[in-house]
């Protein structure tokens, strides 16, 4: 390349600003500005439907209140229980089922189109198939355990067991098919040479699953998981629009609390104390992903 | 010279004659303007869709309703009414929720469209609507805020307005042997009589927040129990409070399944499906029961007072109508207030399926249907003070009493402990908003 | 793949579990399309019904006259396509300066846009509210949109990224030596290579934005309603309306699903981009 071919240099040093210019203003005024916002708004008492200047500066009351709040623990504790339940079960049929059938067949693609249907449908619709199923006088699920099983109907959404149930099981059917397929493709890209030398080593297949298979993809389900426990942090419509949080707050994750405390309680500067919560534990595993596989950086420093 | 004065006199006639015209007509001024109303997707409101299109019809006023889920309706109106120029012109608010709009300055008195002759009908006779419902969902600013009083203005109409009653399956009943009953200790032996028959006894809300407060409210008023003290000193966990969630607490174990999943919708269907024997809520349930779109059991209903406890007591609720402070068509949308609350209107109401307002359609009609004269009798029980109709009502209804009650009716835990901790909340709110600042300065 | 000398039981078995699963994921979709053409009655009776013969068309008849679907779906349509454009496209640049040229401060915008990709909508709630009431600029399709572009952008520049990745260097010089600028080596040199970059991350955008319902809820009116608000307002107070939900339903399902049948292969790649290294 000679000099002469390329524009003056303080023009090539400005293009990237320029290219990554309008990107960033976009995200540091959607994003970011509201988070800020978020943090501003957590230090007022601040009501709907009065103006803003009418607010007042409470100081730390806010994050006071919260740590103090047993509403606001019980909605942790109901997020983290949602997780583990969600998320080990997902993880559990997912990879087994990765596991069974990784082999590649016939056909193969039409299943996994079938299988990311459930990805791709409204979070919104979702919770509303599953309210019908679940309901108590018209939903299926009542009826083929009462022809099934001989069992009572049950409420399922009115029951604070039960309706914790309903929503862990609509989760996992929505996403167990993203951990399969993320497995599938994993496994499918493991070199074939390890797997053929372990073979001749004598690895019989629960050995070459649990000594070879699993360890190599160790990242793949780390990285899964961690987006799975993010996703958690974020959920809300399906129970917004399910149960909207009840029976009590047995199925009010964190994200619908504070949309509840802010909407329902109408208590907009304590809503965004917990927001600030919110964003720091969802910070500290997104930091984790960053940790442990950041995708640019990978490919950045080829 | 002549012809000029010709067209002078004519020019002056056609002055005189539009003048004349405009005057004719109140709504002319109006005429193909467009109002936007805000108000729930309930029964009573759906009748009046026809209403609507009659009232279109005659005054050239275009309205388009916005009919949401009427618990989601609140956050909707006060982002539109704290909005500079909001989209609504008319909205529709449960009576709760007046003291907040009042005192966040959302609404337009309506004494400023009363005092305009050329907008008032003569024959409106605002007398006529039912007193506890003109209070109850209008009034603001009379005793404690709220109630009626020489303090208070004007800020609303009723519309869609209600108090509770008693609607029991007659076939049931009578193949039980069980009298309607009249008093809460007929009630409780009638909740058990038919739960030991098998026969789901009592319908009623039971869903988290607002709705299983509501259905405990109603046995509070005839129990004796009050939310707050004149001091505004939480005083639901008294005996009487106690009692009414005890009661709730036996409702959900003796009524239909599903109790804690209920909202208003679902408490009425189960009723109206057949589902169970009794239902103590709002007179809504009587035109519903007529609908064959959504009662299977029309014909099969009688009504009965509210059953008594300690005192008569009965619901004050439902919906008012009134203007944003921020409405653009403020005239009209008071033309189109009154043009359905009026008494040709309400009668209408009433033709369409709905609900009426005022005494004199009630009278009107009194023989054709069997509830009316169970409603008349009902109305001076009307508890004006049935719940506290302040701005703060809403975080104690849905987030510390809603949340409570679901605890009493969902648990078998004991109810005062209970109660204790949901009143400590409840002081606690008070106390952050000030209320018991005057006490203490007297002290 | 199996050949002859597997065992056919095995080969019968694998097929069947697949069978299994896909009736599984399959099955509540059924259930809402066939909903959607049931009456009141037979939806009420409660016994399901998986096949029936004399659809009724009322509920889809209902939701598009009186049920004013048609502007929803004007109003869905509008914000899901502007915003996946306006994500694409800046994302696109930004993505493309990440990846070809070093400068200062680009693995702090690198880490950055992959923190602030987690926000959580709920945490934009009230701050969004605070915004559009202060300003009063709510039931604006704009807002909307806004919102929906800056929620996209990182997961598009992230996707992109890794796009622009695989691209060599050496056909950008050659267009550079042969005196293209910048934004020509952009338009014409790599744009035509980034389709399927391009397809990955417009479905996934699209989808976001299709399928929001949290700040819709929040930002929209009366006028300005998306499908997946539009849909909540059907849970009544007269009953929930299962017929006419299945069907609001059912049509927000199907760009999400054509997009599924058609681009199967670009959805499973953007899935496993975060996770799996290939």
């Amino acid at each position: 390349m000679s000099d002469a071919a390329l524009p003056s240099r303080d023009y090539r040093a400005l293009t990237p600003y320029l290219f990554i210019a309008p990107a960033v203003l976009v995200m540091a005024a959607g994003l970011v500005y509201p988070v800020i916002d978020a943090i501003y708004l957590s230090f007022f008492n601040w009501k709907i439907g009065t103006p803003f200047s009418t607010a007042d500066n409470v100081g730390l009351s806010n994050y006071a209140r919260m740590f103090t709040d047993p509403d606001v623990w019980e909605s942790i504790w109901v997020t983290f229980r949602f997780g583990f339940w969600t998320i080990s079960l997902e993880m559990f049929l997912g990879v087994s089922l990765a596991l069974l059938l990784e082999k590649p067949i016939r056909g193969a693609s039409i299943f996994r189109t079938i299988f990311i249907l459930p990805l791709m449908v409204s979070p919104v619709v979702v919770g509303l198939i599953w309210r019908y199923l679940f309901d108590a006088r018209v939903g299926w699920i009542n009826y083929y355990l009462g022809i099934w099983f001989g069992i009572e109907p049950q409420v399922w959404l009115g029951d604070a067991e039960l309706a914790f149930f309903a929503i862990v099981f609509t989760d996992i059917w929505q996403w167990t098919p993203f951990i399969f397929i993320i497995v599938i493709a994993g496994l499918q890209a493991l070199p074939s040479e390890v797997l053929e030398a372990s073979r001749i080593d004598g690895a019989n297949w629960w050995q070459q699953i649990f000594l070879v298979k699993l360890p190599m993809i160790s990242s793949i389900l780390l990285i899964a998981l961690l987006m799975r426990l993010i996703d958690v942090f974020r959920a809300l419509e399906v129970m917004f629009i399910m149960t909207g949080g009840g029976p009590g707050r047995a199925t009010e994750l964190l994200s619908l609390h504070i949309y509840n405390r802010a909407f329902d309680a109408q208590l907009l500067g304590y809503a965004s104390a917990i927001a600030v919560l919110l964003i720091v534990i969802v910070f500290v595993l997104s930091l984790a992903i960053l940790v442990i596989g950041n995708p640019m950086k990978d490919k950045a420093d080829v | 010279m002549e012809r000029l004065f010709k067209s002078v006199a004519i020019a002056l006639l056609t002055i005189v004659v539009t003048v004349n015209f405009a005057n004719a007509n109140p709504y002319e001024k109006y005429k193909g303007k467009t109002i936007v109303v805000s108000w729930p997707a309930l029964s009573h409101f759906q009748k009046a869709e026809k209403l609507i299109e009659e009232f279109t019809k005659e005054t050239g006023i275009n309205v388009e309703v916005d009919a949401l889920q009427y618990l989601k309706l609140r956050d909707r109106q006060i982002l539109e009414m704290s909005k500079p120029r909001g989209e609504y012109d008319v909205v529709s608010w449960v009576v709760m929720w007046k003291g907040e709009y009042v005192s966040k300055g959302l609404l337009t008195p309506l004494s400023q469209f009363f005092t305009n002759g050329a907008l008032v009908d003569p024959k409106y006779d605002i007398d006529d609507i039912a007193d506890a419902y003109l209070q109850n969902g209008g009034v603001v600013g009379g005793k404690k805020g709220y109630m009626p009083g020489k303090s208070g203005a004007l800020y609303g109409v009723p519309f869609g307005a209600e108090t509770s009653i008693l609607a029991y399956r007659k076939d049931i009943l009578e193949k039980q042997g069980i009298q309607p009953p009249k008093t809460y200790d007929e009630l409780r032996a009638a909740l058990k009589k038919l739960n030991a028959a098998g026969t789901p006894a009592l319908t009623s809300r039971g869903k988290t927040g607002h709705q299983v407060t509501a259905g405990w409210l109603l046995h509070l008023a005839p129990l004796g129990g009050k939310i707050f003290d004149d001091e505004w000193n939480p005083v639901f966990n008294n005996a009487a409070g106690v009692e009414a969630a005890q009661i709730m607490r036996e409702i959900a174990q003796t009524g239909p399944k599903g109790i804690p999943s209920f909202g208003f919708g679902e408490a009425a269907a189960a009723f109206l499906g057949g589902g169970a024997a009794m239902y103590i809520d709002t007179l809504k349930i009587a035109a519903m029961a007529r609908d064959p779109k959504l009662s299977k059991v029309d014909g099969k209903v009688g009504y009965a007072l509210h059953p008594v406890g300690s005192r008569c007591g009965s619901e004050t609720g439902g919906f008012a109508v009134g203007i944003p402070a921020n409405s653009q068509n403020k005239e009209a949308a008071f033309l189109f207030i009154q043009y359905i609350t009026s008494k040709a209107g309400d009668k209408r109401m009433v033709e369409l399926g709905g609900d009426p307002i005022r005494m004199s359609t009630y009278k009107h009609f009194n023989d054709k249907f069997a509830e009316y004269p169970v409603i008349l009798e009902q109305l001076p029980c009307a508890d004006p003070d049935w719940r506290p109709l302040i701005p703060e009502w809403n975080e104690l209804n849905i987030d510390v009493l809603g949340q409570a009650l679901t605890e009493v009716i969902t648990t078998d835990k004991p109810i005062q402990p209970i109660m204790d901790a949901a009143a400590k909340k409840a002081r606690a709110i008070m106390e952050r908003e000030g209320y018991y600042s005057w006490a203490n300065y007297r002290k | 793949m199996y050949n002859r000398l597997d065992n056919p039981w095995r080969v019968t078995a694998h097929y069947l579990c697949l069978v299994v699963l896909a009736i599984i994921c399959l099955m509540p979709i059924w259930v809402m399309v066939s909903t959607s053409f049931k009456d009141q009655v037979m939806i009420f009776e409660g016994k399901p019904i998986w096949f029936f013969f004399f659809p009724t068309f009322d509920n889809y008849e209902f939701i598009m006259g009186r049920g004013r679907f048609d502007r929803f779906l004007w109003n869905s349509v509008i914000v899901a396509s502007v915003s996946t454009f306006l994500t694409l496209f800046l994302g696109g640049l930004c993505a493309y300066a990440l990846a070809r040229s070093e400068f200062k401060g680009r693995k702090f915008v690198a880490n950055a846009t992959l923190l602030v990709r987690m926000v959580p909508p709920a945490v934009l709630a009230v701050p969004a509210f605070a915004i559009v009431v202060s300003y009063g600029i709510s039931n604006d399709l704009a807002v909307l949109i806004f919102f929906y572009t800056a929620l996209n952008l990182p997961f598009a520049i992230w996707l992109l990224f890794g796009f622009y990745k695989q691209i060599p260097v050496e056909l950008e010089e050659a267009a550079i030596v042969d005196g293209a600028s910048p934004l020509q080596v952009f338009f014409r040199v790599l744009l035509p290579l980034m389709k399927s970059g391009y397809a990955v991350a417009g479905i996934f955008t699209f989808r976001i934005a299709w399928n929001e319902f949290i700040l819709a809820l929040l930002l929209t009116g009366r006028r300005t309603r998306t499908l997946p608000v539009a849909v909540s307002g059907f849970l009544t107070d007269t009953g929930v309306e299962w017929g006419r939900i299945m069907a609001i339903g059912t049509l927000i399902v199907i760009p999400p699903l054509i997009f599924t049948f058609f681009a199967a292969r670009q959805i499973i790649a953007g899935l496993t981009a975060g996770s799996v290294k290939g």
